[in-house]
């Protein structure tokens, strides 16, 4: 054998090798594609004009082997529109496969029979392509419209269809403004809560009703003053603040007149419309221009003085006090519940 | 017992000081024919050296008032139309140049006078209303490099017109709240009418005779400052001005939202003084509440903001006021 034919036989051997390897290879591609199924689902095989249905594929595939889904951008075929895409869905299982899923939310505009063809998912292994493809679908697309007939003549346009009321359909808005509302409701609540609290706290100078008669608490008041003997302490301001106090305040709930708010000459005009005797006018005047003078002018009275200003106090009050009359019925309450008091008392002696 | 003998000294002087007050009234009365309130209003700016802001119509003898306290107090009187195109100059005085001398002399403007009358004062620009107001404020006036002292007693009595507002220059709240009084002039009553125009037939028009001097004014305001107010007064006028500024405070919840902004502390000064004075001019040495009423709402008005919701609702300053008195209790 001489040189040119040996290399001639080792060219041959190396293409037939060469053939041998690529066959073990395409046989090994093979085996891993027929590892992958393929399948695609319709949620309906019917639907009407413009419903949305979704479809579904599904690819179940080595864990270590690459498929590429299909690429679809507005349409899967000629009449079926995509309306939405979503992104591939990866699910590992026990056995070392994956499995992968997407959907597509699709729509059809023409009536008929539209045939969805197997779609392709693209496996590249070791540099080869090979096709995995799914089964092939088949849509019913339904037009539920009645067909216009051009020989009927020009018709009106048809009016907007009617829709059934659905409480669903506004629910999540009476949730919205009923919850806006009961907020404002609870803030306004709470403003007013914090005003009548403050009010009724004593940060303003809102004055309360008494309960009992002004004469009662002027009497108790002047009781009080009498007690506490302030101008023998040599408080002479704070005894005529007092007394002074005291009578305005009575004079206020007596005839209804703002007199804590008046000065000493607005509540004399302020009285000459109500029906008082001279004597107890006299002895307002008295009281209030020495209380006035002692409040304001350092007016140092007389201890004659004093007593006599705090007598007649005593005087105007009781002299322009209004009795309460009682009716019958109330006195002879009033006497049952002493007697029933005596008895009460005698029966502890015993 | 020492501060009895002081206030029972105090009554006396003042009883003394202030006697020329029924004289200069009457003096005043001749010549003013009803308007007591302004007449009031006057002796109560000059003795407590604060200056008066009148607003009325025109033909209210805003300026024969003035015009007859000047002569009355036998004092200077300078009369000031505000006009727009009034310069600061004109009100002041400048420094001119003399040929005679060769050198710059000043010409004193009309404001070194004892009484001015600012007519019309918001019918000037911002610039010339400052100058006035900055001289009120200071009583002193410079012009080149030499500040001059205004003269003693110095009043203005500045006018404005509560209609035609148009091309006026209303005066900011920082300077009109230097006015110690705000003074609102109404029209006179029907016999008041009728003796004007008797006055302004007759041959003659009344005249006020000269009974005081300036140093006369300058001693009663002296006194005026000495006249006692108690604590009690202090706190009352404390309490006015704090219900100005917070009035749910003291139940008046309603004008929350109707005050945009109180009084100053300088209201708190005015009423004080403008209290003293009125209690003066009453020929007492203490003042009392009714002092203070009686001088609260001149004091007071042109000191609170009110809101446009107060406009709105056609609440003025004046009811804000009353509603206050109706409700801080006297002491």
């Amino acid at each position: 054998m001489n040189r040119i034919t040996l290399v001639k036989n080792i060219k041959q051997w190396s293409k037939q090798l060469g053939f041998v390897a690529l066959f073990t290879l395409a046989i090994g591609v093979s085996a891993k594609a027929q590892e992958v199924s393929a399948t695609a689902t319709l949620d309906s095989t019917l639907i009407f004009i413009g419903g949305q249905i979704d479809l579904k594929l599904e690819l179940s595939q080595p864990g270590d082997l690459q498929v590429n889904f299909p690429h679809f951008t507005d349409t899967i075929t000629k009449n079926i529109e995509i309306i939405e895409k979503g992104g591939v869905d990866s699910l590992r299982m026990d056995n070392n496969r994956l499995v992968l899923s997407q959907l597509y939310r699709i729509t059809s505009f023409d009536s008929g029979l539209h045939y969805i063809p197997p779609i392709e998912f693209e496996i590249i292994q070791n540099e080869v392509r090979n096709i995995a493809a799914s089964n092939a679908l088949s849509l019913m697309v339904v037009n539920p419209f009645q067909v216009v007939n051009p020989e009927d003549g020009v018709t009106d346009i048809k009016g907007p269809q009617d829709a059934p009321f659905k409480i669903v359909e506004i629910l999540r808005y009476i949730y919205l403004y009923g919850g806006i509302l009961l907020g404002l409701g609870l803030i306004v609540w709470l403003i007013l809560y914090l005003r009548k609290n403050r009010t009724e706290g004593g940060l303003s100078f809102s004055k309360p009703k008494p309960t009992e008669p002004p004469h009662i608490i002027a009497l108790r008041e002047l009781d009080k003053i009498k007690e506490s003997k302030l101008w023998e302490h040599d408080k002479v301001k704070e005894f005529y603040t007092e007394v002074s106090n005291t009578i305005r305040n009575y004079i206020e709930h007596r005839y209804e007149q703002p007199a804590l708010e008046q000065t000493s000459i607005e509540i004399f005009d302020s009285l000459k419309s109500v029906d008082m005797d001279k004597t107890s006018m006299e002895q307002l005047t008295q009281i209030l221009e020495l209380a006035d003078l002692v409040k304001f002018a350092k007016f140092q009275p007389l201890p004659d003085e004093n007593g006599l200003t705090l007598m007649n106090s005593y005087f105007f009050v009781n002299q322009t006090k209004v009795e309460e009359i009682k009716t019958l019925e109330e006195e002879k309450e009033e006497f049952l519940a002493k007697e029933s008091e005596a008895e009460e008392g005698d029966s502890d002696e015993k | 017992m020492e501060q009895s003998v002081d206030i029972r000294e105090l009554n006396e002087r003042i009883k003394a000081e202030s006697s020329f007050v029924d004289l200069l009234t009457i003096e005043m009365n001749k010549v003013i024919v009803g308007q007591k309130h302004l007449v009031e209003g006057l002796l109560i700016g000059l003795l407590s050296d604060g200056h008066i802001l009148l607003e009325g119509v025109p033909g209210l003898a805003k300026t024969l008032a003035i015009n007859t306290l000047a002569t009355v107090v036998d004092a200077d009187f300078s009369r000031i139309q505000f006009t727009p195109d009034l310069l600061p100059a004109d009100l002041l005085g400048t420094m001119i140049y003399s040929q005679k001398n060769e050198e710059f002399v000043m010409k004193k403007g009309p404001i070194f006078t004892n009484f001015v009358l600012a007519d019309e004062i918001n019918r000037a620009p911002a610039k010339v209303q400052s100058a006035l107001l900055e001289a009120m404020q200071e009583r002193q006036v410079t012009i080149g490099d030499t500040t001059h002292k205004l003269e003693e007693p110095f009043l203005v009595m500045a006018t404005q017109n509560p209609i035609e507002q148009e091309g006026t220059y209303p005066l900011p709240e920082a300077q009109v709240d230097r006015f110690m009084l705000k003074i609102v002039i109404s029209y006179p009553q029907k016999e008041e009418e009728q003796m004007i125009i008797r006055h302004n037939l007759a041959q003659s028009f009344p005249k006020a005779s000269s009974i005081l001097k300036p140093d006369d004014i300058i001693r009663a305001r002296k006194v005026v400052k000495d006249v006692y107010m108690d604590e009690k007064i202090e706190k009352y006028i404390v309490d006015i001005v704090f219900a100005t500024r917070f009035p749910a405070k003291y139940s008046l919840e309603k004008y929350e939202e109707m005050i945009s902004y109180g009084c100053s502390p300088r209201a708190s000064i005015s009423l004080s003084m403008a209290a003293k004075a009125y209690a003066f001019i009453k020929r007492r040495g203490y003042v009392i509440p009714e002092d203070v009423r009686a001088v609260c709402h001149d004091v007071l008005r042109h000191r609170i903001g009110l809101s446009y919701e107060a406009e709105a609702n056609n609440i003025t300053s004046i009811d804000v006021i009353n509603d206050i008195l109706n409700t801080v209790e006297v002491p």
